[in-house]
């Protein structure tokens, strides 16, 4: 395709905007292909992102940042009436333990075995600022996502891409992996939105075709495959000699090819069993709660060592509304060694230094709950207000704890921001200035913050 | 027709446009085609009241605007230290303790260097970005000393400049008002709001040569001045697959093709005349183009948001929308259907269909359930109400009505004036609150409407019985768990020697006084319970398709709703009105002056005869948004026409004459042939809005007819590399739709039954059996139609999932139905060539071809086959290099596939679910009944064919991936 008609193609510019509607990252692209790795607009502290996703909302003064006064006020009555509190509440105190760990100090429950050891948790830059604004599940996973909670548009993945391309073109730059059951919201929590096509996040399914249609059906071999794209390329061939004023024709032929260079990829990428046996343990993948979300962040290693920009892990059932103990008990039994051995992973071989890792949800829990069918269900609500989330390596600030919470952990205090500003913080860790990070679309420059949002300077090291 | 503002001519020349003190300083170009920027610098220094004129008017504004929001307005929080808001603190610079202006000398000055983004980049964010005409003033106003009059003489200036209305500087247009007077006399370029001004037709009657369209009239003059030789007329094959995908989205079949061939060359204008008149007949017309309709309203079965609730009876409006675009109902009678069909109702009722505002002319005899049905436009966004405060959830509905009727009938996206007025267009944020409060008293719900005569019925019992089987199933498995329960209640009441109560009579009770919640059951069953309640509600939804209700909206009183189930109230309160304000910073919290319900005032057409509130439209509960819609509709609105006959000419030609097809305003694009544009829409209305005669006369025209290949390849990347000027037909790759149902009319499958409940095509099964999380449980699986003339219906009758949708669509660029899609992306994404050629659906078409082949061409004549195969597929012979290459690979497919036997795949008759249990964060199982496969009628498979079958199947599946099948010329 040609450089104007693949701009005029992907932007539907109006072109008396001409030359000045042009993002300098627009003009790259016309340059390159739309993945080919582009130069950071700043300096980058990181190449990659590691998202980890807790679905459901985990509870902060059950995780990272305990609340003695709420032991104190178990049971009692709760007069709070922020979000969608209504009725008689009562206080709930954390069920866990907590404890200080590491050189750093950093609090963290009993619960967590493996991301307490000093190793691990000195590498943590836990936040307790942030602020989600939404109370509902696909909201809030949204708005975390793709900076916008009503769905629709690019996600962080996408962004990151769209800024930086990727280092691998056999691969998708944007790769998300969930659990058998999507996230709420689904695919618009890795949309591409109105981003051109290129930047979506590519799911790879934990189960069955790493990709959808990755390979034919098994009774054609990989020579039958390759014959047939032989035979179509002669088809396409013939076609485009009759059509050489058709640049797209090119392109369409071109990503038959790249096709099947990812099915070699690809299953390489996925096939963990090459990766030696402890290290294999050291993620938990023989035990049985740990073994999914475990292969998922050994493949995560695996896809950013490959040079993948962006790479996403959902972990769902957080939304402990009754029973936290047990839930919240089972759900850091599930992501606690195999996060803890990502960040060993990472770190041993020397890409911790350049590899964003987050660890959060869509938003916090309240510390009070009402009362379900009637009883004192001992659970907590969903809390806009406060929530807390941690980040690792990247240029973040390690072993520190970042603002707080008020005494019961409601409602963030101290160095509060909003969902924007941690997205602000994270683009910039990778090179990339929100405010430059624009699409021109729907008659105005979009960007991933909105309408612009502020730097969390404290978070980064 | 009143005509105010300025003509249209002046709007486009390719003039030089004089700027406020254009004398003086910058002048700009402003052609429609190149981008603007400053040409000259002429003085250097100002005199004193210029200079001070240029400051009050120019220059405090921006500083206002781009500057004051870090740097002045919060005292306590100066950004860098450096306050923008006196002239002293100006000069003197901020923390770096350097001067940042001296005055005579912008080159000196770091604030110039600042907002030249050279060094400093200020305002920081792109979308505030100085243009150079901007900075310009900056520099100039520096370079003049850098006058900074007192207050008295800004006002002074500032009234002089007021009064005038239109100077060299540009024009104030008459809105409602903004929230302060700078944003409220600001001024505007003319082709900053050309799409406000009436619509100004050239007349051609001397002008055209005889026998010559309009169309080309205006565009060959362009490609005159612009050097350009068009191509000619495309080939009858080009043609007809061209005109034949546009007007109906399905390939010419051979018979057409064949009698069209013939015909032209016969008589090539007559045999086109009359093709193009036998396309628009075709009922497959109304598929194609409501398909259009369909993407800009947002059509989905499901209602999006946590649960996705089905809206049952959407397909009514899917239907709805189908009949109009065939039966050519004139698009304002559309309009008015569609926004304020309830209200005609109330109307006609009523008998005062002639009420003030006047109804425009228009045909209106709709049958009362096709005005309900039609209605359906606004529910079209995705809405729910789960954990969202009440006002939210409801200023969420609003806000997207507004949003979207504005982007849809006026092409002004409207949210932007939610929070403010306006950054660039003239629409006050007092406008968008009139206009919301137009919609204030609309509710949505699912209403009763009987089904039409022409609405498709078939297939309601056999959908009955299968949901009512799963219903059955869902209250089973929920009673037994239930049953144990109350079991282990009763056990307790008996060992505390109290009397049994019911789940809902105990809920109240003190717990000491009653069983522990969800007693007797295992962690497991708890989860089972929970998910079973949601499959009872999901399925006796469901039935609703089967019930003659449409998905509507009344007038009423605010009140509590929970979107899983929207109806009317008991009683509707007569006397309810909302009150209605404008929301500072769109915050429900803030709400400040209180506006009445309004149109946008802009557009210079009044919606009342008082001329002290031409703006405004009534405040009783019903008929606000019929009193908008025939504002909208009226035949003197500059936006609405412009609007569809501008999407109209986007379809045909794949871009606009204005690119930005939701999008009239400033950060649009400008027309390319603007008075082309208008004199399209003073053809559409003059002959009552008929979208048929609007597509007739542009692809009757030489540059709808144009060949795709460039008379002067170079000439044309030189001159007009983005093809403007349509000096050639640009090519286009086909929708996911048209993919689908291209395959389908190829493979002989394709079932052209009209309308009816949505149909499930096959899809990838990994996908169908996808867990999909919805509140408290899975959504259920897809269960594709269970014959396959069911399956095998076009596209547009596919049921389509908000929360999944079908991935062969999707990774097509089937856009997201959450946002008003104007115009489809066709980027080439690896993906697609996975599962073009490997999905077992695609596999199975390919069977099904060559089943097709093999019947229809001599069993052991390969080249025959070939030959067919092309014939079908591109409606070509294939040329002896592509039979040669083809029947080698065709013999090597039939010894590989004689080796080799696929393995039977049984469909399953259940799933098993696994969740993580909320009370206890254990997984748990359940089972989901897929109970079509019950009598399911599969397609022909790879292990139920032959290997000479799969060996052409292998071929076919070639020509079904190709360029030439994808793309039309």
């Amino acid at each position: 395709m040609s450089a104007l008609a693949r701009r005029d193609f992907l932007y539907g510019l109006g072109s008396s905007l001409g030359a000045l509607a042009l993002t300098d990252l627009q003009a790259q692209e016309q340059a390159a292909g739309p993945l080919a790795p582009k130069k950071p607009m700043l300096d980058a502290k990181a190449k990659a992102v590691i998202m980890l996703f807790m679905e459901g909302g985990p509870s902060q003064v059950d995780t990272f940042d305990p609340k003695p006064k709420l032991t104190e006020l178990h049971l009692s009555e709760s007069k709070r009436t922020a979000g969608l509190a209504n009725g008689k509440r009562f206080y709930v105190g954390s069920p866990f333990k907590s404890r200080k760990v590491g050189q750093s100090g950093i609090d963290m429950s009993d619960q967590w075995q493996f991301l307490a050891e000093p190793e691990v948790a000195d590498e943590l830059c836990v936040y307790r600022g942030c602020k989600a604004e939404s109370l509902n599940h696909p909201e809030a996973l949204l708005h975390m996502n793709t900076g916008s909670r009503l769905g629709g548009d690019p996600g962080l993945g996408a962004w990151a891409t769209y800024g930086l391309g990727s280092e691998n073109q056999n691969l998708p730059g944007y790769v998300v992996m969930t659990e058998l059951a999507l996230p709420q919201a689904g695919p618009a929590n890795w949309t591409n939105g109105y981003l051109p096509a290129y930047y979506q996040g590519t799911r790879l399914r934990s189960t069955g075709s790493p990709i959808l249609d990755l390979n034919p059906p098994v009774y054609k071999d990989r020579q039958h495959q390759r014959k047939a794209l032989d035979q179509l390329a002669m088809l396409n061939g013939q076609h485009a000699d009759r059509h050489p004023e058709h640049a797209d024709l090119v392109a369409r032929m071109e990503s038959y090819e790249l096709a099947y260079r990812m099915q070699m990829t690809v299953p390489g990428i996925v096939d963990i069993d090459s990766e030696p046996e402890h290290l294999q343990k050291s993620y938990g993948l023989d035990r049985k709660e740990t073994a999914a979300f475990g292969r998922q962040c050994l493949m995560a290693r695996r896809l950013v060592e490959q040079g993948v920009r962006f790479v996403q892990i959902f972990s769902g059932g957080w939304d402990s509304h009754d029973y936290l103990q047990k839930g919240h008990s089972a759900r850091i039994a599930s992501v606690d060694q195999p996060i803890a051995a990502l960040i060993k992973d990472l770190k041993a071989r020397g890409l911790l230094e350049d590899t964003l890792v987050v660890w959060t949800g869509e938003f916090g829990r309240t510390p009070d709950n009402n009362y379900r069918g009637g009883v004192t269900a001992l659970g907590r609500g969903h809390n806009a207000d406060a929530m807390n989330m941690w980040f690792a390596g990247g240029g973040t600030r390690k072993g520190t704890i970042v603002g707080g919470t008020d005494e019961i952990g409601a409602a963030a205090v101290d160095v509060v921001h909003p969902i924007r500003d941690v997205h602000v913080t994270m683009l910039r860790l990778l090179g990339l200035d929100d405010n430059k990070l624009t699409y021109f679309h729907a008659g105005r420059f979009k960007q991933l913050s909105q309408f612009g949002g502020e730097l969390i300077p404290e978070l980064i090291g | 027709m009143a005509r105010k503002g300025i003509a249209m001519k002046a709007l486009f020349g390719n003039s030089i446009r004089p700027g406020l003190l254009a004398a003086l300083m910058v002048t700009v170009t402003a052609a429609a085609d190149e981008p603007t920027k400053p040409v000259s610098q002429l003085a250097q220094r100002l005199p004193q009241a210029a200079a001070e004129k240029l400051f009050t008017l120019e220059v405090l504004p921006l500083l206002k605007v781009k500057c004051f929001g870090c740097h002045g307005t919060d005292p306590e929080d100066l950004r860098g230290d450096y306050d923008l808001t006196t002239r002293d603190a100006m000069i003197a610079g901020g923390e770096s303790g350097e001067v940042a202006l001296v005055p005579g000398k912008p080159e000196d000055s770091s604030l110039y260097h600042a907002v030249l983004w050279d060094g400093y980049e200020m305002p920081p964010k792109e979308n505030d970005r100085l243009s150079p005409e901007q900075t310009e003033l900056i520099r100039q106003w520096i370079a003049s000393g850098a006058p900074w009059p007192g207050e008295d003489v800004q006002r002074r200036i500032q009234q002089q400049e007021w009064a005038v209305r239109e100077n060299e500087d540009g024009i104030i247009v008459d809105t409602s008002g903004g929230l302060a007077d700078d944003w409220t006399y600001r001024r505007y370029q003319p082709d900053e709001i050309w799409a406000f001004q009436p619509v100004d037709a050239p007349d051609l009657s001397a002008a055209l040569a005889s026998g010559q369209n309009p169309v080309d009239y205006f565009v060959n003059r362009r490609l005159t001045q612009a050097g350009l030789t068009p191509s000619g007329r495309a080939t009858p094959d080009e043609l007809i697959r061209r005109g034949s995908y546009d007007v109906t989205g399905l390939p010419p079949t051979l018979e057409q093709l064949q009698a069209f061939r013939t015909a032209a060359d016969k008589d090539a204008d007559k045999a086109w005349q009359q093709l193009v008149g036998q396309l628009l007949d075709s009922p497959h017309y109304g598929e194609r183009w409501g398909q259009h309709w369909l993407d800009v309203a947002r059509y989905a079965d499901t209602s999006g948001f946590s649960n996705d609730y089905e809206r049952s009876n959407a397909w009514r409006y899917r239907d709805y929308v189908i009949r109009s675009f065939n039966s050519d109902k004139p698009f304002n009678a559309f309009v008015l259907e569609q926004l304020a069909g309830d209200e005609i109702l109330a109307a006609r009722a009523a008998e005062q269909e002639d009420s003030p505002a006047g109804l425009p002319q228009c045909t209106l005899d709709a049958a009362d359930s096709e005005l309900l049905i039609a209605t359906g436009f606004l529910r079209m966004g995705p809405w729910g109400t789960a954990m969202i405060p009440q006002k939210e959830a409801r200023q969420i509905y609003l806000d997207d009505l507004v949003h979207n009727v504005g982007q849809t009938f006026l092409a002004m996206p409207l949210r932007c004036c939610k929070c403010h007025d306006h950054k660039f267009d003239p629409l006050p944020t007092r406008d968008y609150y009139s206009f919301y409060a137009a919609f204030a008293t609309t509710q949505p719900a699912e209403r009763k409407a009987e089904f039409l005569g022409e609405e498709n019925r078939n297939g309601f019992e056999p959908g009955k019985k299968q949901v009512e089987e799963l219903l059955a199933f869902a209250r089973g498995e929920q009673k037994q768990v239930q049953d144990k329960q109350e079991a282990a209640a009763r056990q307790w009441y008996k060992e505390h020697d109290l009397p049994y109560k019911n789940e809902n009579q105990r809920k109240n009770d003190p717990e000491d006084k009653k069983p522990p919640r969800h007693v007797g059951l295992t962690p497991a069953e708890k989860g089972i319970k929970k998910v079973r309640e949601q499959d009872v509600w999901i399925w006796e939804r469901r039935l609703e398709r089967f019930e003659p209700m449409v998905q509507a909206v009344y007038n009423g009183q605010d009140d509590y709703k929970n979107g899983r189930k929207l109806r009317e109230p008991k009683a509707i309160n007569q006397s309810w009105r909302p009150s209605s304000f404008i929301l500072s910073g769109g915050a429900l919290e803030a709400p400040s002056e209180p506006v009445t319900p309004g149109v946008l005032s802009a557009a210079g057409l009044p919606a009342s005869d008082d001329p002290d509130s031409p703006w405004r439209v009534t405040d009783d509960l019903i008929g606000r948004r019929l009193a908008v819609a025939r504002w909208i509709a009226s035949d003197d609105n500059p936006l609405t026409a412009r609007t569809i006959v501008n999407r109209v000419w986007q379809y045909h030609f794949g871009k606009g004459l204005v690119k930005t097809a939701n999008n009239f305003g400033s950060k649009g694009s400008r027309p390319t042939h603007p008075e082309l544009l208008d004199w399209l829409t003073a053809d559409f209305v003059n002959h009552g809005w008929k979208l048929k005669r609007l597509h007739t006369l542009i692809m009757t025209s030489q540059a709808y007819q144009r060949s795709g290949r460039p008379v002067d390849a170079s000439a044309l990347a030189q001159k007009d590399p983005d093809n403007q000027l349509l000096s050639v037909f640009s090519p286009r790759r086909l929708t996911a739709e048209e993919l689908r149902d291209s395959v389908l009319q190829v493979t002989g499958e394709l079932n052209t039954e009209m309308g009816g409940l949505p149909v499930m095509p096959e899809i990838n099964m990994e996908v169908a059996l996808q867990p999909r999380m919805i509140q408290f449980s899975i959504a259920p699986a897809h269960q594709p139609s269970a014959t396959p003339d069911q399956r095998n219906r076009r596209t547009i009758y596919t049921y389509r999932v908000r929360g999944q949708a079908d991935p062969f669509l999707e990774i097509m660029n089937l856009p997201n139905p959450n946002e008003s899609c104007e115009l489809r992306d066709s980027a080439s994404v690896t993906p697609q060539a996975f599962t073009l050629m490997n999905s077992d659906v695609m596999t199975d078409r390919s069977i099904a071809f060559a089943l097709r082949i093999r019947s229809e061409a001599p069993k052991d004549d390969v080249s025959a086959q070939i030959q067919r195969a092309f014939a079908l597929a591109y409606g070509r012979a294939a040329s002896s290099r592509e039979v040669a290459s083809l029947s080698d690979y065709l013999k090597k497919m039939q010894a590989y596939h004689r080796d080799v036997t696929p393995e039977k795949v049984e469909y399953p008759r259940f799933v098993t679910r696994s969740l993580v249990e909320e009370f206890t964060g254990k997984p748990f199982e359940f089972i989901e009944k897929l109970n079509v496969y019950d009598g399911y009628t599969p397609d022909a498979k790879p292990w139920t064919v032959d290997a000479d079958t799969r060996a052409l199947a292998d071929v076919c599946l070639l020509l079904l991936n190709s360029n030439e099948f994808l793309f039309v010329y």
